[in-house]
Formats: structure tokens, C-alpha cells, sequence
């Protein structure tokens, strides 16, 4: 990336000659396999026109002319932003996200809005919203992206000096890099603003990076990251300076029973390369959150949810539909039609977790095993620098198999993704070989603001 | 005695900050319908919450106010029901951890309501019904009111009546307005109140949306003569909520309460539990100004001025502090009478308000000490203060300009004296034939003659003198 952002810094690349040329690959891209939403090739235009103009101006951009797309959820001022959800179409922001407006900064060129799970509800990228195109996976058309952010994972992998700005709830940033074989980094909850971040759980939520390379998402990380006086959750501090992995921990709860075997073959050939480059690697056990991390995430995630998605109700923007009816009726239609089985299912079972009666076992429960399981890990980064799994369990699977899977199954697939997400910890899936031609994901996470130390461990596979 | 009736309040009181509790829209200003929104105001997808530490301080000063313990964390919960004036449909308030609780407020007549508890929140917009509320088909938002900072302050229900329940506004409405976090020309302030009478066994009604202290005494005896006759005509009386019409001076029925509301509540989780520190409570109490209450202990004992003087002049604080500089110069007595009298008369008769008033403490001290040293008499005073409060001018300059120095040469006063008798001889007859009216006449004769400038006490000893 850095040789390409230094052809456009000293015009040997005529950048809006080359936007024009990854507009039209992109919508070609994009009849194949369905990444983008909305592909903005008004405003991409209009950007690289800017940057064509104001060259020598703009030397010190770390993105100059570089691509980014979009998750659907983050908003983009004046670009539909539907987080993948019919409820919103025809919703075009009055503002940048935080993260949107620090890449454009930097010289970016936003390409796009990227396709996912409706709201990010999902692992496969197949609960899209109603009228939505499901993003294929760019190895086999067959077979899922992964999810949520499956148009983000894809487009990473087929499109050049390009990066991705993903985002991360329960795994929707590891697990759609892992089945796309691209490089997903989750930071810490709070380094990178929320601001513009369509909600899907406010406490869980962050927006994450996506690159063909472990330098391409770093490097678009960097742009994004710190303190935003518009989000109340963003942290005022930078991640912390580069200090030497030398110890990591390999979670042996994640290896076993219910996981594919090619994929630990792959896996633990991942790991070799780490005792390669001399970093100390043993078995840890992580009790608590491999066994009760999906119950806990999804009561937290789905409570949030079903406040979050009540705003919706086709008064102010998105969707409207005939006005008829008193107010009540009204949302009813508008939400029963627009919204998606799985939102649907999701807000029902959030409002029932926060009823009085049922707040208490079940939500404020799930509140108290999420301090749980943040210490339990906490206890393990005094001794190991990051700790590996496998991403997924399984590998990309079909579309026909997924239909196959019911609401628990699907939600079983996150058993790797979702502690590292509900303790806020920075994570990185990195693509370490291939079964059959499919990619495999590895797993790393690391401490509160311990980014650099997965960096430098996802350059070994770079 | 048992309880007869048993009133409790919730009143929201809007909070004189600049910008709203969670956005930095202004609170006040464009009154163009939805003028002053945002997107966090208006809760498009994307946006957070961000909080206003003003309105934080604000609130913290009622609760210390009001004697509240306070809760050294200020957390914020989502109240989720669907609503057309709620911009996210849900709110964001404090549900059970508010910022202050287990406070107190001193009734007029002493007695202590206890305050359950104080909290914060963010105001819905506000809904126009065209042709009312219940005739109208169609309904407006506007999202200018959308976020505007409130604290909720809920009683215990210990006010035994409707005249307690409206001096306990009164009080209220002081002590926002001695904190000046509350405005009262600009800012609402509503109370909701739950009643029960002990004949039906004390099933509550709460009747909601009453607005000012006026209201709530009308609301509330309303309802009370409602509930009595019902049950007096053999109804049973079921826990309702009620609609306060203003207009119509009546409330009715909105919905019969089966069940509490189950409003869902979560944390919020876009905003961050805000520390109140123990500093923060310290420095918040040093820049808290003296209340109504403390003021009335210090006029006392420091002003020696009456009991019922000291307690009128405190109920508003620009009376308060315009009696506090006043009585360093004058008579803290003569001040006293001259503010709550004759400036109040003054005032409520030109329909303003103190915060109208132009003219400040250097005008009243000039008039009253022309007063205070006999240089001007009461009537004429009265007169300079009815102009002053049209426009100030310099009294001195204008009691000379106008020659209006009282008539107080003995000498002088017993001419005119001795000319109204000698023109107004049946007058003098009537007087001695045992008609007192006729000497009201000779007095009131030379009060016209000197235009007031003269003492009617002393003309009407001059008179008596000369007609024995």
C-alpha cells in the first residue's frame, strides 16, 4: 500500500483516470457477488478530483488515494447508510462517522457501502435485510462471505490498494475475514469513535479495519483510532507502544470436539510459525468464556438491540409507509414489514430480557458473567502476550447448509469470536492456509489497547 | 388524626441551561418548529448522546437544595415505550439510581415533605394537536423542546391538601429560582400528582400534566371534590391515570392502571457513568447562594424587620437582594414596608415582573431617604415610584424640578390650614356639630392645595388645633 500511496503522491498514478477504473471493477465485481450496496461513485469522483487538484498539498495523507469501502452501518454524509436493513433506505446522513471523516482526512477515497447481516445480525452475511443481495464468497460463489460484514471481507480480497472499514459486535469483522482469507483487526472497545456507527449493541459495537495485508489494516487503523468528544465511550488514550510478544497462550477449550478437523491442521500449523520466529507458545485454559460467552453476549447484545432498533418506526426517516391508523398501528406496519425475520427475532427476545421479572436473571446476570469472563482474561495477559484459537469452527460453509442450521446453531458458530468481543479486547483473525481451497482463520487476541503486539504478530503471515 | 387525604407530586422542571441535556442545540431562541434540532436530538441512526455537565451541576444544586443524599455516581437508563414525541422511543432518565434521594422541603407553615427522590432527564418534543387533543385526527411534532434538560423531583405523598400541595410549589419555584437554574418567564414546570382520598380507601388517581402552582391547587381540589362525590354516590373508585384540562377546568379519564408500565429499562449504554466527586459536591455547595430560607433567619436577626416581612420579601430573590443593598442605607423597617408594599403594588399594577424592572437600588435608596428624612411625604413618594418604574430618572433632580419637598414649616402648614377653614365655613360648622366626615373634607382640602406635599397626620392636628 505504501508503494501505491506514493505513485498517487507524486502523480505517477493519475488518480481520477484510476478511480474511474475501480468504479467500473468494482460494479463488475459486484454483479458476481453482491459486496456492495450502494458503490458511491459520485462522491469517490469527487474525492479523487480533489486530491488530482490539491496534490501538493496533501503529502503527508497516509491514505492518499486509497479506497475504502464502507460497512453499511457506518454512515457516510449524503450516501444511503442502511445498515443492510429495508427500514432505512432512503436514510442519507447529515454527517461523517468519526472514523469516515479521519479516513477522508487522511486522503481516502470511499468507494462504497458494503454489504452485511441485516444491522450486523448474523455470521454468514445470509440474514440480509428484505430486498437485499447475499455477498458471495470470493474462493467459491456457493458458499458464505461469513458475517456481518461479509461485503467488506469479499471486496477486501478481490479489490486492490483497497482497505475495508468493517465493524465487530460478536465476531462480524473475525469471521468474515476468516471465510474471505483476509486480514481482520477488532480493536480495543473504544479506541475508534462510535460516532455514526449505526447501533446494533452500544456496549459491544466497534468499528473495525479489513486488508488484504496486516500492514493495509493497521495502517487504516492508525487513521481512525482516538479520542472523539461526540462519543461518550471512546477512550482518551493511544494503544499502547510496541513492546516483544515473546509468550502466547493457546486455548485448548477451542480445539477439539465441534471443530472441523482440517481447520485445527491449519490452525496449528499457524502456531508453528509462531514457534518459528521464537515466541513461546503452551496450552491455557479459558473456562468461563468459552462455556458461557454466547449465552451472556447474545442476552446482552439482543437487549441493547431491541432498544436500539425501536427508533425505527418509518416517522423521521428511512422507510414510510400510507399514514393510517393511530400511531401504534402505524409502527406496527411499517416494522412488521421492514424489518427482517432475524431483527424481528431479536428485538422480541431483547425486549423480553429486559422485562421486569426477567431483567434480572437474565440480563443483569449476563452483565455480571461479562465481568467474569473480563477478569478471567485478564488474569492470563499478566502471563501471555495473546491468546489463539481457531476463528470459526467450521469452514465457509454452503448456502445450503446453512438453511439447514437453526437459530442456535447458527448463533454456536461464534463460540471463538464472542469473549474476546464481550470483554472489549482487541482481536485479529489472520488467513493461514487453505483446505480445499477454502480459506482458514486464526485467532489472536491480546489485552486492552495491545494492538501493536497482534500487528506484529500478523506480519509473520503477511 | 388519620390521614383524609394523601397528595403526592412529580414535578419536571425545565433547566435554564443554554444547550440541551445531550446536544449542544440551544434550549431556547428560533421558535420556527424544529429549528433547533440535530441529529442526536432528533435520534437519527448514528448519532450518541453526549452529556451536558452544566445541566449536571444544575441538578446537583437542587438536590443539595433539597437536602437529597447524593449518589456518588450519576447513571442514566434507556425508559423504552413507543411514543410519536420521543424522538428514539425511548428516553433517557434515571431509573433506579437517581442523582439524589431521601431529601426534604419546608412547607410555609414548617411542616417537612419528604422528597423520594430527584433525577434527571431529557425532555420529549413537544405535540400539536390542531383543533385539541381529543378532537384533532392528526397530530405535529416539533423536536425543538426534544432533549431539553429536566429533573424530576418526586414527593413523598405527605401533602394533605391542595393548598399544600400548591404552597409546596411555591416554595419549589423559589428555590429554582434562588439557584437560578430555572427561569421562571421561559422555563416549564409540570407537575403530575397522585391522589387518594381516605372514604375510598385510598385509590389512587395520578392526574398528570398540571402546569404552574395556580393549576395545581385548582387540579387537585377538582379531583378531590370529584372523588368525594363518587364515592358519596356509591362508585367505586378504580387506580386510574387522569388528564388535567386547564381550560376546561376539568380532568378526565386517560387510562385505568391494571398493571405498573413495564418501560424495559437498560443502562444506557452510549453514556458513561459520571463520577460525582466529593470535590465537586464541595464545590458546587460554595457557589450555591444563600435561599430563601437562610435569607429570612438573616433579616431578622441582622435587619431586626418583622417575622412576616422578612418571610415576604424572601419569597422572590431579586426582592430578597434589592432589600439586602437597600437596607444598608435606609431604615431596614421603612425598606421593608416600602419594597413589599408599595414596589410590589407598583409592579403587579403595571403588569410586570421584578426582572422587568430598569431601575435598581440606587433609585429606591434616593427616594426612600428623601422619605426617611421627611423631605418628601408617602403620598408624593408613592407618586416618584409609579413614574420610576415607567422610566428611571434621577429622583432628587426631580422632586426639586417639580417642587414636590414636603410642606413641614409649622408655620407654612398652619396658613393653608387657617385658608380652608376660612373657605369652607359650613365645613367647620358640620365639624363641631359632631359630623367627623367634615374634618376628612378640611384635610383633604389642603392635601389638593399642596398637592400632597403635606403630612395628612400633622394637617389634621393643625386643623383639630384651630377648630377647638
Amino acid at each position: 500500500m505504501q508503494d501505491f500511496v506514493s505513485k498517487v503522491k507524486n502523480n505517477e498514478i493519475d488518480i481520477v483516470e484510476h478511480t474511474h477504473k475501480v468504479i467500473e471493477e468494482c460494479k463488475k465485481i459486484n454483479r458476481d457477488y453482491n459486496y456492495f450496496n450502494v458503490i458511491s461513485d459520485t462522491l469517490a469522483l469527487e474525492q479523487a478530483k480533489n486530491i488530482k487538484k490539491n496534490l501538493k498539498n496533501l503529502k503527508n495523507k497516509k491514505l492518499l488515494g486509497v479506497f475504502v469501502s464502507v460497512k453499511d452501518n457506518i454512515c457516510v454524509k449524503g450516501v444511503e447508510s442502511t445498515a443492510g436493513s429495508k427500514i432505512l433506505k432512503g436514510y442519507k446522513p447529515l454527517f461523517n462517522a468519526t472514523a469516515v471523516q479521519n479516513a477522508i482526512d487522511q486522503g481516502a477515497i470511499i468507494i462504497g457501502k458494503t454489504a452485511q447481516d441485516e444491522f450486523g445480525f448474523g455470521t454468514f452475511s445470509v440474514n440480509v435485510g428484505v430486498d437485499f443481495k447475499v455477498p458471495k464468497n470470493p474462493f467459491d460463489k456457493n458458499r458464505s462471505t461469513g458475517g456481518s460484514s461479509g461485503g467488506a471481507a469479499g471486496i477486501t480480497q478481490k479489490l486492490s490498494n483497497h482497505i475495508a472499514l468493517g465493524e465487530s459486535t460478536g465476531g462480524s469483522t473475525a469471521a468474515p475475514a476468516s471465510f474471505c482469507g483476509v486480514f481482520g483487526l477488532t480493536p480495543t472497545y473504544g479506541l475508534v469513535s462510535r460516532y455514526g456507527l449505526i447501533d446494533y449493541a452500544n456496549s459491544l459495537d466497534k468499528i473495525s479495519t479489513l486488508g488484504k495485508t496486516m500492514e493495509d489494516a493497521s495502517l487504516l487503523l492508525d487513521s481512525i483510532s482516538g479520542y472523539d468528544e461526540k462519543d461518550s465511550t471512546s477512550l482518551d488514550v493511544k494503544n499502547n507502544p510496541n513492546k516483544p510478544v515473546k509468550r502466547i497462550g493457546i486455548i485448548k477449550e477451542a480445539f477439539g470436539k465441534g471443530v472441523d478437523k482440517e481447520i485445527e491442521k491449519n490452525v496449528y500449523n499457524g502456531i508453528s510459525k509462531l514457534k518459528e520466529n521464537g515466541i513461546k507458545t503452551e496450552e491455557v485454559s479459558l473456562k468461563l468464556p468459552m462455556k458461557y460467552g454466547i449465552e451472556a453476549y447474545y442476552l446482552i447484545a439482543v437487549a441493547e438491540t431491541s432498544t436500539n432498533l425501536s427508533k425505527l418506526c418509518g416517522m423521521r426517516y428511512g422507510m414510510h409507509e400510507k399514514l393510517e391508523g393511530n400511531f401504534n398501528e402505524y409502527f406496527t406496519k411499517v416494522r412488521s414489514s421492514n424489518f427482517g425475520q432475524e431483527a424481528k427475532r431479536r428485538i422480541i427476545l431483547g425486549t423480553f430480557a429486559r422485562m421486569v421479572g426477567y431483567r434480572d436473571a437474565f440480563y443483569m446476570k449476563a452483565m455480571k458473567v461479562r465481568t467474569l469472563i473480563i477478569e478471567e482474561y485478564k488474569k492470563l495477559f499478566k502471563k501471555y502476550d495473546a491468546l489463539v484459537s481457531p476463528t470459526l469452527p467450521i469452514l465457509p460453509p454452503k448456502f445450503s447448509e446453512i438453511e439447514k442450521l437453526s437459530p442456535l446453531q447458527n448463533y454456536m458458530a461464534d463460540i471463538m469470536t464472542v469473549s474476546p468481543n464481550l470483554a472489549g479486547l482487541p482481536h485479529l483473525s489472520v488467513p493461514v492456509g487453505f483446505s480445499d481451497k477454502l480459506p482458514v482463520g486464526m485467532l489472536l487476541t491480546a489485552d486492552h489497547l495491545q494492538e501493536n503486539k497482534l500487528v506484529e504478530i500478523g506480519k509473520i503471515y503477511d | 388524626m388519620t390521614k383524609q387525604i394523601m397528595i403526592g407530586l412529580e414535578v419536571h422542571v425545565e433547566l435554564n441551561t443554554k444547550t440541551k441535556l445531550f446536544c449542544s442545540c440551544p434550549t431556547k431562541g428560533n421558535e420556527e418548529p424544529n429549528s433547533r434540532t440535530c441529529e442526536v436530538c432528533l435520534g437519527h441512526p448514528g448519532s450518541k448522546p453526549v452529556l451536558n455537565k452544566k445541566a449536571v451541576e444544575f441538578a446537583l444544586k437542587l438536590c443539595l437544595a433539597l437536602n437529597c443524599k447524593i449518589n456518588p455516581e450519576l447513571i442514566f437508563s434507556r425508559k423504552s415505550y413507543f411514543y410519536p414525541d420521543m424522538a428514539k422511543n425511548y428516553q433517557i432518565t434515571q431509573y433506579d439510581i437517581p442523582l439524589g434521594k431521601k431529601g426534604k422541603l419546608n412547607l410555609s407553615s414548617g411542616k417537612e415533605i419528604g422528597i423520594t427522590r430527584v433525577h434527571m432527564e431529557e425532555d420529549p418534543a413537544s405535540l400539536v394537536h390542531p383543533g385539541g387533543m381529543q378532537q384533532s385526527s392528526y397530530v405535529l411534532v416539533d423536536y425543538n423542546r426534544s432533549g431539553n434538560p429536566l429533573v424530576e423531583i418526586v414527593t413523598e405523598p405527605e401533602l394533605s391538601n391542595a393548598a399544600d400541595a400548591r404552597d409546596f410549589m411555591k416554595n419549589l419555584i423559589t428555590i429554582l429560582t434562588y439557584l437560578e437554574i430555572f427561569d421562571e418567564n421561559n422555563n416549564i414546570i409540570k407537575a403530575d400528582a397522585n391522589i387518594s382520598i381516605k372514604e375510598s380507601g385510598f385509590v389512587k388517581a395520578e392526574v398528570k400534566n398540571i402546569t404552574g402552582f395556580k393549576e395545581i391547587e385548582r387540579a387537585l381540589n377538582y379531583e378531590i371534590e370529584r372523588q368525594k362525590k363518587e364515592v358519596k354516590e356509591g362508585k367505586k373508585l378504580h387506580q386510574e391515570t387522569r388528564a388535567w384540562d386547564s381550560e376546561k377546568g376539568l380532568s378526565f379519564s386517560l387510562r385505568k392502571k391494571e398493571t405498573e408500565e413495564d418501560y424495559g429499562y437498560i443502562i444506557d449504554p452510549d453514556l458513561v457513568s459520571t463520577e460525582i466527586t466529593k470535590e465537586f459536591i464541595e464545590k458546587t455547595k460554595q457557589d450555591m447562594p444563600e435561599l430563601a430560607q437562610d435569607k429570612v433567619k438573616k433579616f431578622i436577626s441582622l435587619h431586626k424587620i418583622s417575622k412576616e416581612d422578612a418571610f415576604v420579601l424572601s419569597q422572590e430573590k431579586l426582592l430578597a437582594d434589592l432589600f439586602e443593598k437597600v437596607a444598608e442605607e435606609i431604615n431596614p423597617t421603612l425598606a421593608a414596608r416600602w419594597l413589599r408594599k408599595e414596589l410590589m403594588r407598583v409592579v403587579n399594577y403595571n403588569k410586570k415582573s421584578l426582572n422587568d424592572l430598569e431601575i435598581d437600588e440606587s433609585h429606591l435608596i434616593g427616594l426612600l431617604r428623601l422619605v426617611e428624612n421627611k423631605k418628601i411625604t408617602d403620598n408624593v413618594a408613592s407618586k416618584i415610584l409609579e413614574k420610576l418604574i415607567e422610566k428611571p430618572f434621577d429622583v432628587n433632580a426631580f422632586v426639586k424640578k417639580e417642587n414636590l419637598g414636603a410642606v413641614s414649616d409649622v408655620k407654612e402648614l398652619k396658613k393653608y390650614c387657617e385658608e380652608a377653614i376660612k373657605e369652607n365655613p359650613q365645613a367647620v360648622e358640620d365639624y363641631k356639630n359632631g359630623e367627623k366626615k367634615a374634618l376628612h373634607f378640611l384635610v383633604g382640602q389642603v392635601m389638593r392645595v399642596t398637592k400632597g406635599k403635606a403630612t395628612p397626620k400633622e394637617v389634621n392636628e393643625i386643623i383639630l388645633k384651630l377648630v377647638k
